[in-house]
């Protein structure tokens, strides 16, 4: 992916302009040594819309991965990133509010909801605008702005000698990754390891959140997913985003939600269903063998097969050498 | 009991302020140096506001930076806020020239002399002007719209002291800001975080950031042609903190804006930025020279 351009810029030092124009800055270090990982369940269940009984489909999803969440403090972390009424950027609020019956039902001990959006600083506004806060019940009281929560130092992240994150992320037991099915034009689909951006607080970082480009968006997806170990993803493919994404794309029916504990085996699951390779996606590159598999032989994959809810993303040019074949 | 718009958010502000001084984002919750230098604008001339004072100064790190909180080491955009309250409160020691040096040193990685010559022989498109130099939110990364905004509201507050803080810089730092605030202005005329593009493909503004970067453009004319929008803006923002910034910015360009109205929040940096926001709040504390 790397141009001339951008090689010129790595030889000189200079990873400055990411965020305006895609230098994606930061060392090209990765983490090391690889171990050799078993083998992981990823359920890919059919809904047609947001409108089907989606907490029915999760536990399904859900029990077929094997979780159990019993007496645990589960954050669900949407995607919650920005609002436009012609388009679907964020999880949609359906999906939220069915995620958290869902772990009510199978006993969590309590769940609650966190997002730090990138752009925005009113999340309270935000979360307005995508009806979070009119149909969640009780939404305000489940929410954390992680913006804004309080934080803690994690000792080394990529090249850093800390980061500081929300301690409310930092307590639970289980972190839930709600995340969108879209295409994202810096990193080539952002699922659910991208999603852990909004982990990351604005008050320390700002909006956005530019300490991650210039340490470099795929190794800070994997850093991030690297601290964040005890997670499961859910990943709203109802309807994802295709195309200049992650913002500015368009809607993408797929009619599907992708879920698992091991967020590479599930983030590249839905690479497979968007017509991507996910060995051409640098950060799930960096994250195979490490944090979780990626080769499609060693994923147990359970409920629809990927042939049958396939549905290629259109992808901007920049990214068209990630089709898969 | 209190009852004006102002009275209520003042006192809600007073209730929050925790046992050091401080303002979490919310009641309870850590102390920030944001909610607690907008608090101490709002309250000043209050013991609340000597207190906060008094905390915030404790936070001043030895290269002259302000960090964002206790437990946070790291230099922080949040410097020019402590600078313009600083002024505000008449406190022209070394707490503040500390602070303006550090601001005068600090610049959005961008613009530095590779990447401008990089872009000079087209080897860089960054779709702005990189000769221009404006401020990040944290050190080592690129410059944004608010950290922008803020540094120009508390650098032009300096030059318009007449001290001598700060030096022949001053002058020169804040047309670079200026200018790069009007290069990343988005084609509807309002703001975005930090650019106009993506890809070639334009960004909408934000109400919250364009009332921000008016803010810093107090005094310059080519701002003129975005007091439209932010205008509609505050009429039809469901945010309350961007109806609030629209709202100190439309005022401080002497522009007529409809009263704020709605209900209290427990969101202590919406609160504070309401009550700077009233027609009788201290929005004039982040007043410039060149403001009408």
């Amino acid at each position: 992916m790397k141009s001339d351009r951008r090689e010129f810029l790595a030889v000189a030092g200079a990873s400055v302009v990411a965020g305006y124009a895609g230098w994606r800055g930061g060392t090209d270090e990765r983490p090391a040594p690889k171990a050799a990982l078993g083998r992981s369940s990823v359920a890919v269940v059919k809904a047609a819309s947001y409108s089907v009984d989606l907490v029915s489909r999760m536990l399904e999803g859900i029990k077929e991965c094997g979780l159990d969440v019993r007496g645990k403090k589960v954050l669900l972390k949407p995607n919650l990133v920005e609002f436009d009424p012609a388009t679907c950027i964020n999880t949609e609020v359906s999906v939220v509010a069915a995620a958290y019956e869902t772990f009510r039902t199978l006993g969590a001990a309590e769940v609650r909801i966190g997002e730090g959006p990138g752009h925005r600083r009113d999340t309270y506004a935000l979360a307005e605008m995508a009806r979070y806060r009119t149909e969640i019940p009780k939404f305000d009281s489940l929410f954390v702005d992680l913006n804004r929560d309080d934080v803690s130092p994690i000792q080394r992240f990529a090249d850093r000698k800390e980061i500081y994150l929300p301690n409310t992320a930092l307590g639970a037991d289980l972190i839930v990754s709600l995340a969108k099915m879209k295409t994202h034009h810096w990193a080539g689909a952002t699922l659910s390891m991208k999603n852990y951006f909004g982990l990351v607080p604005g008050s320390v970082y700002g909006w956005p959140k530019n300490e991650l480009h210039h340490i470099g968006i795929p190794r800070s997806i994997v850093e991030l997913s690297r601290v964040f170990r005890r997670s499961f993803a859910i990943v709203d493919g109802v309807v994802g985003m295709e195309g200049n994404g992650p913002i500015q794309g368009t809607p993408k029916p797929v009619g599907v939600l992708v879920m698992g504990s091991d967020l590479p085996a599930v983030d590249s699951t839905c690479c497979r269903i968007m017509g991507i390779d996910p060995a051409r996606v640098e950060y799930l590159s960096m994250a195979a063998d490490v944090l979780g598999v990626t080769d499609e032989s060693r994923i147990d994959q359970r409920g629809e097969a990927i042939r049958s809810v396939r549905s290629d993303f259109n992808l901007i040019k920049e990214f068209r050498q990630i089709r898969l074949a | 009991m209190p009852d004006s718009y102002l009275a209520v958010r003042l006192e809600a502000l007073r209730r929050a302020q925790a046992s050091g001084g401080g303002w979490g984002y919310f009641p309870g919750k850590q102390a920030w140096l944001e909610p607690t230098a907008y608090a101490a604008m709002a309250l000043l001339g209050e013991p609340a506001a000597d207190k906060a004072w008094a905390l915030l100064q404790s936070w001043q790190m030895s290269d002259g930076s302000w960090k964002p909180s206790a437990d946070v080491q790291l230099a922080n955009w949040g410097t020019s806020l402590c600078v313009t309250l600083a002024i505000a409160r008449g406190e022209w020691g070394d707490p503040l020239r500390k602070g303006v040096a550090w601001l005068l040193g600090s610049a959005g990685v961008e613009s530095n002399w590779i990447n401008r010559a990089a872009a000079r022989v087209g080897l860089l498109n960054a779709g702005r002007d990189l000769s221009l130099k404006g401020w990040p939110w944290k050190e080592g990364t690129s410059s944004w719209v608010e950290p922008t905004s803020h540094a120009l509201v508390a650098l032009k507050k300096v030059t318009a002291s007449k001290s001598a803080v700060g030096g022949s810089s001053l002058s020169e730092r804040i047309q670079s800001g200026e200018a790069q605030l009007l290069d990343v202005r988005c084609s509807d005329g309002g703001w975005n975080y930090g650019s106009r593009a993506v890809l070639d493909d334009d960004l909408r503004s934000y109400p919250e950031t364009t009332g921000i970067a008016l803010l810093g453009l107090q005094g310059v004319k080519a701002a003129g042609k975005s007091i439209d929008l932010a205008l509609k803006m505050v009429q039809g923002s469901v945010s309350p903190m961007a109806r609030a910034w629209l709202t100190v910015a439309l005022r401080l360009h002497g522009v007529q804006s409809p009263a704020l109205t709605g209900p209290e929040t427990p969101d202590v940096l919406i609160t504070a930025l309401e009550a700077l926001a009233a027609p009788e709040g201290n929005y004039r504390l982040m007043q410039t020279e060149s403001a009408t």
